[in-house]
């Protein structure tokens, strides 16, 4: 009896220490005042100051926060149309086909997103010549499709966990559809809007594979800079900045895991 | 010989010839594919009415409520409110309004913002649209909680709000899904009266869903039982209750006995019916239109048997049995009593004196009777 008590606690130190000691460890080493990664030579914020400094890395995160934020909105108008659809209108033979294609690019292998992805806008340059050549244009259509996946799946549950007869009794009341839409859908959902904006954008600024083919001259993101800053060994200044997406990303999941407990209490019936 | 003979006809509209209906359902059909929901329906309701339609889940009543209100459209038929066809009328623009099953409250409004909804969007001046939300909030006796949001209500506070919210708009029609149906039962016998006394303050016609059979003889002014999509019988309570005109309307409303047998003698003034599941012969009071030998039904309520201990005089009308189980219900109790033919009867006894050592109890011999004119012949 006393043996399982202790062995539960212990088991989840263990297992929490498994997923954070690296990122511990990352952070911690991103105050090293050392040049050398593994060497502690005692605390400094000194290569904050230098990533500030750098022109490429700079750049490459101000790119990164642009496709972040235009597909995670071009993702969260299409994956809320998508979710409408498959909660809304009836059932038809397809649907549950329709639903489950809408949820296969979370599982899809991101190698396989980005070829097809690249393929098809070699294929429609060559045939229409757009998008002319591959940059950012083409990451935000590929980021797009792939957030559009999680915005549905996490407003599809919203609306059908939502009691449609609040939206009849705006009806009833005298409201015409699209004014039910604002007055009544739109606010039960916000949270499940939000939250799926956010983690689009924080999927997004993640990406290296997709965007790794996708892209072409003059639009690296972020982690296509680090990855390639890291093979050629890697810096304190990595350090500092992979700590500060951890904190945006870290940031913008608690927030949207937060508007999804938050959102209203279910109505008890 | 027909029940409703028997009921004087006096200032009621349904009973008086010619008057107008004020809601006219006209052979209303609703089908979801195969099922059909509501099946080939007539109704004619009046004004200032409180017309309940009751049935068991599944019988159609919501559809029909539904209907009415524009969120399902007919698969064919007609509905008229007030003389107007309300065919191509979308639920924003009828004359009705709704009160929910679950209340439907606004969950992100406050109660005074619920309330106002309807108003503010038919463009009412917001001076007037505060007043009349504070006339609501008094009549419905909850001025104090204009401010709160519906989660901080109780489940009693939220169906004023709802009942509030539903009558702003002063509808020619106010439709409500099973009302009370979330309250429990101290606070919906309560709330069921008052219920009937706002409806008759303001006039305006009712139309109540309930599956509750007690809360529908309470409100209404006349009842329309539902089966399988059907109306299968309208009149007022004690004409549904004392006159059912099926089997079904006999079984559902209240508890019944009921006797299968076949007609033996056919009078102007009586009928005799010859019952082996009664084990005696029923004499029935008064002319039943039916044909020699016929099969058919005799139904008695509980309360209208009389329980003895001694064999009373005659050759019919006496059941005689076993007392299987007797429960205690306070102010009366109910005897299980078997039959020699197996069948089990239910008779009430109403507990007028406190304690009554002398009562009837487990595995007596009994004797019941009853007069001639207690139960109801039924032929389907």
């Amino acid at each position: 009896m006393n043996n399982k008590f202790r062995f539960l606690p212990i088991a989840t130190f263990l297992g929490f220490a498994f997923l954070y000691v690296p990122i511990i460890v990352l952070v911690v080493f991103s105050f090293n005042k050392s040049k050398l990664v593994t060497v502690w030579g005692g605390f400094s914020a000194h290569w904050y100051g230098e990533l500030l400094q750098d022109p490429q890395i700079l750049g490459a995160a101000w790119i990164s926060l642009q496709i972040a934020f235009i597909s995670a909105s071009l993702a969260l108008v299409l994956g809320t149309l998508a979710a409408f659809v498959l909660t809304r209108i009836g059932r038809f033979w397809f649907k549950p086909l329709l639903s489950g294609m809408t949820a296969a690019p979370l599982v899809m292998p991101e190698v396989i997103t980005g070829l097809s992805l690249l393929l098809l806008f070699v294929a429609m340059e060559a045939m229409f010549g757009w998008p002319a050549g591959r940059g950012f244009t083409t990451i935000v259509i590929a980021h797009t499709t792939f957030c559009l996946a999680y915005v549905a799946v996490v407003v599809q549950s919203r609306l059908s966990d939502m009691d449609e007869s609040i939206e009849e009794a705006a009806r009833d009341l005298g409201a015409k559809p699209v004014r039910v839409f604002f007055d009544i859908t739109l606010p039960t959902i916000a949270p499940a809007l939000m939250s799926g904006w956010l983690l689009s954008f924080t999927l997004s600024l993640d990406d290296l594979v997709i965007a790794s083919f996708v892209s072409g001259p003059g639009a690296s993101t972020l982690p296509m800079v680090i990855f390639s800053k890291v093979r050629l060994g890697v810096s304190p200044e990595i350090n500092a900045l992979a700590s500060l997406m951890i904190g945006v990303v870290a940031l913008g999941v608690a927030i949207a895991a937060w508007q999804l407990l938050k959102s209203p209490q279910k109505s008890k019936a | 010989m027909s029940a409703q003979t028997q009921l004087a006809a006096d200032e009621k509209p349904w009973r008086r010839a010619g008057e107008k209906p004020f809601i006219r359902i006209n052979r209303l059909t609703k089908k979801f594919g195969e099922f059909v929901a509501v099946d080939d329906v007539s109704l004619d309701v009046y004004q200032s009415e409180l017309f309940c339609l009751l049935g068991g889940s599944g019988s159609g009543k919501s559809t029909l409520l539904r209907m009415l209100a524009g969120f399902e459209t007919p698969t064919s038929g007609t509905i008229e409110i007030d003389g107007q066809d309300m065919a191509n009328i979308p639920s924003h623009d009828r004359p009705t309004n709704m009160m929910f099953q679950s209340y439907a409250l606004f969950p992100h409004m406050s109660v005074e913002q619920n309330i106002a909804y309807g108003l503010k969007r038919d463009g009412v001046a917001s001076s007037e649209v505060s007043d009349r939300v504070a006339d609501m909030l008094s009549l419905v006796q909850m001025s104090d909680f204009g401010k709160r949001k519906p989660d901080q209500l109780s489940g009693g506070q939220r169906q004023r709000v709802a009942l509030a919210r539903s009558l702003i708009k002063r509808p020619k029609l106010l439709l409500l899904d099973e009302p009370l149906g979330a309250l429990d039962k101290k606070l919906r016998e309560e709330t069921q009266f008052e219920l009937i006394k706002i409806q008759e303050s303001l006039g305006i016609t009712f139309i109540v869903v309930t599956h509750d059979q007690e809360e529908a003889m309470t409100l209404a002014t006349r009842i329309g039982v539902m089966n399988y999509g059907e109306i299968v019988q309208v009149g007022e309570p004690p004409e549904i209750y004392e006159y059912p005109t099926s089997r079904f309307v006999a079984d559902f409303i209240g508890s019944v006995n009921m006797f299968e047998g076949r007609v033996k003698e056919d009078d102007k003034d009586y009928v005799r019916i010859a019952s082996d599941e009664a084990g005696t012969d029923i004499h029935v009071g008064h002319g039943v239109s039916c044909a020699p030998d016929q099969k058919l039904w005799f139904a008695i309520r509980p309360e209208k048997l009389e329980l003895r201990r001694k064999r009373p005089d005659g050759d019919f009308n006496i059941l005689k049995g076993m007392v299987e189980d007797v429960a205690y219900m306070g102010n009366l109790s109910v005897f299980r009593i078997k039959l020699d033919s197996g069948k089990i009867v239910k008779a009430t006894q109403s507990n007028r004196v406190r304690r009554d050592d002398e009562a009837i109890s487990w595995d007596e011999e009994v004797y019941l009777t009853w007069d001639e004119t207690a139960g109801v012949v039924l032929q389907s």
